[in-house]
């Protein structure tokens, strides 16, 4: 039988993981999704479901030494399940699992949050460079080179 | 009863004391979550966290949703059929790390079921007239759908279409 496309899904909690809920609802029976996020243990959705979600330590901007232990978080999980694809709606853990996904090498998407509508987020801008894909929720912020508008969660 | 919630990360004390100044004021039930807030209010019962399911339940149940200018938050008021009104954290006043919130609850206003409140006074003003308030009734998918397609495509193939 073919097997499905391993994803790596991850995000902070909140908004981010909501939208980024919403986009992989629609692609679960497509592809073989794994989820990582901060208090995993505390998403209904995993109690609900069989989705495998990985705990990882919150870090934010404002709580840069956790980007240490969330690094080798993430990195332990990339290789233990070997994704052939990371898609990320934000913010600080999308951000290292995109640039370790670039060196491993994985094909890395960024999906803007729809909250930022003026300009990208500060974590998509650090990712724009590295992401093989960086897709905005807003078409006026889609340059159709390096940022492109497909659509939104809302 | 009217539900409030100020999400996980960070407190929104100047938003829980605004709705806890209004329950003192009216014969109506207010929960909030509160999160790490140092305010506690005095008339509107309150949580810091909640799980899931009973936040969900309390905003199915309540006449209004009243929070602070989440994401998540808007998406649960639609799916719930609750109309929301969002108040934006401000960065000047150091209750969150940019901005962004400000330009949120403006494209956030022009979807249905959802009212902004910049300031206090117009948060009191939505409240006057709840009944007034209309829920969403569009759910229209079309975009999700759009975006969905894209990026199913996107990872098979690995091109931008």
């Amino acid at each position: 039988m073919h097997k499905k496309t391993k994803i790596l899904a991850i995000s902070s909690p909140g908004g981010h993981w909501i939208q980024l809920n919403k986009i992989c609802n629609r692609l679960e029976n497509q592809f073989d999704i794994v989820y990582a996020t901060p208090r995993a243990q505390y998403k209904s959705s995993a109690k609900k479901s069989k989705r495998r979600i990985y705990n990882i330590t919150d870090a934010s901007a404002d709580s840069k030494l956790n980007l240490i232990p969330v690094t080798f978080q993430i990195l332990l999980i990339l290789l233990r399940e070997r994704p052939n694809t990371i898609i990320s709606t934000g913010a600080a853990p999308g951000v290292m699992a995109i640039l370790l996904g670039k060196f491993l090498p994985i094909k890395t998407i960024w999906v803007d949050s729809i909250a930022n509508v003026k300009t990208l987020s500060r974590s998509g801008k650090m990712v724009k460079k590295h992401a093989n894909l960086v897709l905005t929720q807003w078409e006026s912020l889609s340059d159709n080179k390096t940022i492109h508008y497909r659509g939104s969660v809302l | 009863m009217i539900f409030v919630a100020v999400g996980t990360q960070f407190s929104f004390d100047r938003l829980i004391k605004a709705m806890d100044e209004w329950a003192e004021e009216h014969n109506e039930e207010v929960i909030c979550q509160i999160a790490g807030g140092e305010y506690t209010p005095r008339h509107a019962t309150w949580e810091r966290f909640l799980d899931g399911e009973q936040y969900n339940q309390y905003i199915k149940e309540a006449s209004v949703f009243v929070s602070h200018a989440g994401m998540g938050n808007i998406i649960s008021a639609r799916n719930n059929g609750t109309p929301i009104i969002v108040m934006n954290r401000q960065y000047e006043l150091g209750e969150h790390r940019n901005n962004h919130q400000a330009d949120g609850i403006k494209w956030m206003a022009e979807l249905s079921g959802v009212y902004a409140a910049p300031t206090q006074e117009i948060l009191y003003s939505l409240l006057e007239d709840t009944q007034a308030l209309q829920v969403s009734s569009a759910n229209n998918t079309e975009k999700l759908d759009q975006l969905t397609q894209f990026l199913g495509d996107y990872i098979n193939t690995g091109k931008i279409a």
